[in-house]
């Protein structure tokens, strides 16, 4: 009995022993696994753990700075993420940068002090992960970033030189100003000199010609003579010559003042801000588009509302008083009342996505050099027959339209010329007053 | 002295009639020409006059009682006298391809960009017109090639490299869901692009990413 027992015990004893072999080993297993995902992240955790000098890991390093961390990080200012001059030695260690890298969310949850301490002080923003970057990937970034931290941020101070020069140079070429007055003034020095030197030699030419003796009569009557200020005026051609030009200018007045009735060329209104397209649309080429949403959909461009203006000035600018303006109107919910410049009269129809997205026409056709206007005034005259002419003058964008094609053919078995807006119905008087 | 009288009438004159030509410029917009003509009288989008006296002298000869000049045009029972209005709410906009608007919440970025396909065709057409579409919206920031060197980005911070190593493997849903409601920095552009605009500027940049 008893030594059934022990064979019993010893059976299950050699069974628990092997399930807890079996179990052990496959742990391990489990364990080296992982530690096989995890060590080609790691990029070889037996890498030098040293901030490399070379050129070539340098250069490596600025490119992957540039095309992934220049984003949200400078080396000397802080952007969306801190300034990186010094990050390694200031974070804990080069492997704890690695970690961060990889997965900065699981630096984070693992309740590091120093990662948690970066969190909160940058508003919560969570970096983006970049676990293709090994090992030695990163530490050729901190390479690049070490060598710029010896440098210096000499960078902003190169920069403002260069700054400086542009302005000089720029008011170099608006200078003039102040010396066209000193040309215009010489110049006038210049005819008064002139002037006296003239009335000189006429008054020595008439004493010397009254010395003579020999001068017969008429002669004598010329050199001596009075000029009747009385008579001149009351001569026929001087009233006849004032009168005419009297009528003319008077005439020419009145016409012009009529034409100019109801057209607003020119009227460049002052806005609530001041905006400036010079700026957006010239020198930072935003397209026309970007803000004014509705110049290919609908009949108006559509002025843009804040929360375009916000898409940028969340970050640019944020201190201008132009620009408060613009968080203001959306604390208080208040609309912008901007001027509205283009005042096309009600009783004619214009569409801007029929122009702009099926007739192809560039803005700046009718608005003029809209991307160097510091304010906007109204360029084309918006008469009809400015409408008209170009109506006239125009070729019908057809290419790639179907719509076009019987019309084209149509116009072609009749024509030689090309087909222009005219010939679909561009001047009848329906398309634009109804 | 008398030549100089007439020169001085003559430039008086054409110098009066000049000080008060009826040619627009600066702040002035100058003479109308049948104002009544002019002035929209239902509700224009993007035009608003607030004056309530404009166009009273219109009314002389034909009133219409309702206590302002002919040519008031806001909407007094809008807020700021506005003469669009906001939709109403739980109101939804269709087009013709049957997109609904898009119901994920800003931060479900993780389900967008795993769950949403691009109902749009794999096609030349669709890419070159999210070409186009993105030199209009994006490329200011991102730049051409979508390497976050576009004229903005020297002023705006942040601004994500479309072809780095973090934003390569993004889905087109996951573009799609940044367009909309933006992310970072970067602002909400649902406002200026319709989804199916949204669409093909998630196929053209996945192009710049290959």
């Amino acid at each position: 009995m008893a030594q059934k027992i022990s064979l019993k015990s010893v059976f299950l004893a050699l069974v628990l022993l092997s399930s807890f072999l079996f179990s052990y080993s496959s742990q391990a297993q489990e364990a080296t696994e992982e530690a096989a995902t995890e060590a080609p992240a790691e990029g070889g955790s037996n890498a030098p753990s040293e901030v490399p000098t070379d050129e070539a890991r340098i250069s490596e390093g600025k490119s992957l700075f540039d095309s992934n961390c220049k984003t949200c990080h400078r080396v000397h200012e802080k952007l969306v993420g801190p300034a990186l001059k010094n990050v390694y030695n200031r974070a804990p260690s080069i492997d704890w940068i690695v970690n961060f890298v990889h997965n900065s969310s699981k630096v984070i949850a693992s309740g590091d002090d120093y990662a948690n301490k970066l969190y909160k002080e940058y508003n919560q923003t969570q970096m983006t992960a970049f676990p293709s970057f090994s090992k030695d990937e990163i530490l050729s970034i901190l390479g690049y970033i070490k060598q710029q931290t010896d440098k210096g941020p000499e960078v902003a101070a190169a920069a403002q030189p260069a700054a400086g020069a542009g302005d000089a140079a720029q008011s170099g070429s608006a200078i003039p100003e102040g010396y066209l007055n000193a040309i215009m003034i010489g110049l006038i020095v210049v005819l008064v000199l002139i002037l006296v030197v003239l009335l000189l030699i006429t008054t020595v030419l008439r004493k010397y010609l009254n010395q003579r003796t020999d001068l017969d009569e008429d002669d004598a009557e010329l050199v001596n003579a009075q000029f009747s200020l009385s008579s001149t005026v009351k001569s026929t051609p001087f009233i006849f010559i004032v009168t005419f030009l009297f009528a003319a200018i008077a005439f020419k007045v009145v016409i012009n003042n009529l034409f100019a009735v109801g057209i607003q060329q020119g009227y460049a209104p002052k806005q609530p801000i001041a905006f400036s397209h010079k700026i957006h649309a010239g020198q930072y080429e935003i397209d026309c588009n970007y803000c004014h949403t509705g110049v290919r959909k609908s009949r108006s461009a559509n002025i843009p509302s804040p929360n375009i203006c916000m898409n940028c000035h969340s970050a640019v600018k944020t201190e201008s008083p132009e620009i408060q303006k613009i968080y203001a109107a959306i604390e208080n919910d208040k609309p912008i009342e901007w001027v509205r410049i283009h005042n096309l009269p009600d009783l004619s129809y214009f569409n801007h996505s029929q122009h702009v997205k099926v007739g192809g026409i560039e803005c700046q056709t009718c608005h003029g050099e809209i991307q160097e206007m510091e304010v906007v005034h109204q360029e084309a005259l918006l008469t009809m027959g400015w409408c008209i002419d170009c109506h006239r003058k125009t070729d019908v964008n057809t290419k790639g339209n179907e719509y076009y094609d019987n019309l084209v053919e149509l116009h072609n078995a009749e024509s030689k010329d090309a087909l222009k807006v005219e010939n679909i119905g561009g001047l009848e008087c329906a398309k634009c007053h109804y | 002295m008398n030549i100089y009288r007439n020169i001085k009438i003559v430039f008086g004159i054409a110098l009066a009639a000049s000080l008060a030509s009826c040619a627009a410029g600066g702040e002035d917009q100058g003479l109308e020409y049948a104002p009544n003509m002019y002035h929209s009288v239902p509700y224009e989008p993007l035009t608003q006059i607030t004056d309530e006296s404009a166009g009273t002298a219109a009314e002389w000869l034909d009133e219409n009682s309702d206590g302002h000049g002919e040519y008031y045009n806001s909407n007094p029972l809008n807020p700021h006298g506005m003469t669009m209005r906001i939709p109403p709410a739980n109101t939804v906009k269709r087009n013709k391809n049957g997109f609904l608007p898009y119901r994920l919440p800003k931060d479900s970025l993780t389900l967008a960009s795993r769950t949403l396909k691009n109902p749009l065709p794999n096609t030349d057409e669709v890419i070159e017109d999210g070409h186009m579409l993105y030199n209009r919206f994006c490329e200011h920031c991102h730049g051409g090639a979508g390497q976050a060197d576009g004229l903005v980005s020297e002023k705006f911070p942040g601004v994500a490299n479309l072809t780095g190593a973090a934003y390569k493997d993004i889905t087109e849903g996951h573009i799609f869901h940044v367009i909309t409601w933006g992310k970072g920095l970067m602002g909400a552009h649902g406002s200026q692009l319709s989804p199916e605009e949204r669409w093909k500027i998630a196929k053209f940049v996945k192009t710049l990413q290959k």
